[in-house]
């Protein structure tokens, strides 16, 4: 019964989310919506990490697999993306390098100018 | 009989559980990260479709089952943001400036990047929010124009090659600080990336989440700003 209860906790805040989203003016994420719910749930003590655990780790410790319906359906697009699929892979792979590299980089940074507020 | 056999839900969900413990597998025993298990997955489902001539929608009955399971699955990344409560409190200005930084630098890169190879501009707005989250990029995407299967490829992309070079990119440019490791991850690759970042540690998993929500709020904002 358990993994039932915390299946329907977490279900249920993805529905609250889906109803948030759908009162929002402009396009908002209901998956978002549902995340903001919980943080607040979680932060306010209306909710315990134990009353959902089973379920979220499982959910966050398959999260790539839940990836692969939306990625197969990429067939259905391949006419459109031959003609320049190898500039799309260099955007989409460059861009990643080079996001990694100024987070890394600004957060590194940060911490530095953190740490030195702290000492002061 | 094929359609018996293929159009039920029960295949589209047992082919992908296959295909993914094959890629689990072999990512393990060879430790490559290039032989990433959603990778092997893809590479194993979409020829079996094509050779098999299953029709994308016959997969998708069970596909679709497992779809739903992005939504729970991103809003329980709120629980590793509150393990981490502390570390966020501590840490507020360089999580919101690392964010920033790489939501501003993902846009104007890809944008960039996308003129100078004279793409069409539908293709570029469906990839300028590729650094986000799948179920964000969508709702960004079809704000400004885009496609949404061609944001989901694009957003596939970053987040494999996240998950492939991010240990890479830590090990060559000494990215030593796990909470610059965990933001430059789940900014630059989102979700995938943070699957990664999570088996890096927990500090990391939890920087990785927050920098994905985090980036994902800040781009939408910006897209709208910018883009419409």
């Amino acid at each position: 019964m358990k993994i039932l209860y915390q299946i329907a906790i977490i279900f249920g805040l993805c529905l609250l989310g889906e109803i948030m989203s759908a009162l929002l003016s402009f396009p908002f994420p209901s998956a978002i919506s549902a995340m903001i719910l919980l943080s607040i749930a979680l932060f306010s003590g209306i909710l315990k990490i134990d009353h959902i655990k089973e379920k979220s780790d499982f959910l966050l410790s398959n999260m790539a697999f839940f990836f692969i319906p939306a990625g197969v359906k990429v067939i259905e697009h391949f006419d459109l993306i031959a003609s320049f699929w190898w500039q799309f892979i260099v955007i989409a792979i460059a861009s990643t390098i080079v996001v990694f590299l100024v987070t890394a980089a600004t957060v590194t940074l940060l911490i530095k100018v953190e740490e030195r507020g702290k000492r002061q | 009989m094929k359609e018996a056999v293929f159009s039920s839900p029960f295949f589209g969900i047992t082919i992908s559980i296959v295909a993914y413990s094959i890629g689990v597998w072999i990512n393990k025993k060879t430790k490559l990260a290039i032989l990433n298990p959603l990778l092997i997955s893809y590479l194993i489902i979409i020829p079996a479709l094509i050779i098999l001539e299953i029709p994308l929608e016959w997969y998708e009955r069970g596909g679709d089952i497992i779809n739903m399971f992005l939504s729970p699955a991103t809003a329980v990344l709120a629980i590793t943001i509150y393990r981490q409560r502390e570390i966020l409190r501590k840490h507020i200005l360089s999580v919101l400036g690392g964010t920033i930084a790489g939501s501003i630098t993902s846009l104007a890169v890809v944008y960039l990047m996308c003129r100078m190879f004279i793409l069409p501009d539908e293709i570029t707005a469906s990839m300028l929010p590729k650094s986000i989250t799948t179920p964000m990029a969508i709702a960004v995407s079809e704000s400004i124009g885009g496609i949404e299967a061609v944001t989901v490829l694009a957003v596939i992309i970053t987040g494999i090659s996240g998950n492939i070079l991010s240990p890479i990119l830590i090990r060559i440019f000494k990215v030593k600080n796990e909470i610059a490791q965990g933001m430059a991850i789940g900014a630059s690759s989102h979700a995938v990336g943070t699957s990664k970042a999570i088996e890096l540690g927990e500090v990391q998993g939890a920087l990785s989440s927050i920098a994905l929500v985090m980036s994902g709020i800040v781009t939408v904002i910006l897209s709208l700003i910018l883009f419409i």
